[in-house]
């Protein structure tokens, strides 16, 4: 266990987790100079609320509950931002800011994720990428174990609906 | 064990799960200096805050220096209207009282000002 002042025994922890949290944060946002700032966040996060783990689940997965939080906090201060750029007249502006990759550039993988909603993403991203159960899921996002397989299920059936997903790249 | 069958019915995966899971699959990312980036910004948060605390004190202390003073003339201003016999009366039955009253004054200004740090 890491003390709240042992910043080296928490390095170490960072060291070996930052690979998730990064996979995680970059499926989720698309972005990887985003994604890889957020990771940096959620451990600084991580590190001011560690008395808050109760050692109940993995540690990965409350990781990735302070990165799933984090992301939805800096969603929602982006959308205020745009929204004061916007009351501002500045939309060309903001326009200009948002990152499009060119069409060759974007994987199945991220086609796959753009049909799926930002909840369903994190959940997929959760089971699939990250490998945690069910009950880890809910308790990374709050919710109860039924509606986490139902979201998965719901995803699926969008990614079966969308695209023959035996004809894939990997992403 | 209800919960164990659960665990094992979610582990039990499809041929579709197991396509998902390998799409879905990425590299491991290499840490570049991630970690200790993270680390050296914990650190510089960790001295900013030791260091703010005291600063704030000594700031406040001498924003509250000038109107303290003022304080303390009045408040000895005020001590000339308390009857010089009281004040007799009291250093006479308990020889030590003016040692004593300063350190409650003392005690409680600590105890405040330890409440005040603490919050």
């Amino acid at each position: 266990m890491v003390s709240s002042q042992d910043t080296a025994a928490f390095g170490e922890l960072v060291r070996r987790h930052q690979s998730h949290v990064r996979n995680f944060l970059r499926k989720l946002s698309g972005d990887h100079t985003l994604a890889d700032d957020l990771a940096q966040d959620s451990f600084i996060h991580a590190w001011e609320k560690l008395q808050t783990y109760s050692g109940r689940g993995s540690f990965i997965g409350w990781l990735l509950k302070v990165a799933y939080t984090t992301f939805l906090q800096s969603k929602r201060k982006t959308k205020r931002y745009a929204e004061i750029i916007n009351s501002a007249g500045h939309v060309a502006d903001q326009e200009s800011r948002s990152q499009v990759l060119p069409d060759d550039e974007i994987t199945d993988l991220e086609k796959f994720l753009a049909v799926l909603t930002e909840e369903e993403r994190a959940i997929m991203v959760m089971s699939y990428a990250c490998g945690l159960s069910h009950r880890e899921i809910g308790d990374a996002t709050d919710l109860p174990v039924g509606t986490v397989k139902s979201v998965i299920f719901r995803g699926k059936e969008k990614i079966r609906n969308s695209f023959d997903i035996k004809d894939h790249n990997h992403g | 064990m209800i919960s164990k069958i659960i665990i094992m019915a979610e582990r039990i995966k499809d041929a579709e799960d197991r396509l998902l899971e390998s799409m879905f699959a990425s590299p491991p990312l290499a840490d570049d200096g991630f970690s200790v980036r993270v680390v050296r910004k914990i650190n510089r948060r960790l001295w900013l805050r030791r260091l703010t605390l005291p600063i704030a004190t000594i700031i406040g202390g001498f924003i509250a220096f000038k109107p303290l003073s003022g304080l303390v003339a009045v408040l000895s201003s005020l001590s000339s209207l308390i009857p010089t016999d009281t004040i007799n009366m009291a250093t006479s039955s308990i020889p030590q009282f003016q040692t004593v009253v300063l350190g409650a004054i003392l005690l409680a200004v600590c105890l405040l000002s330890t409440r005040l740090l603490d919050n």
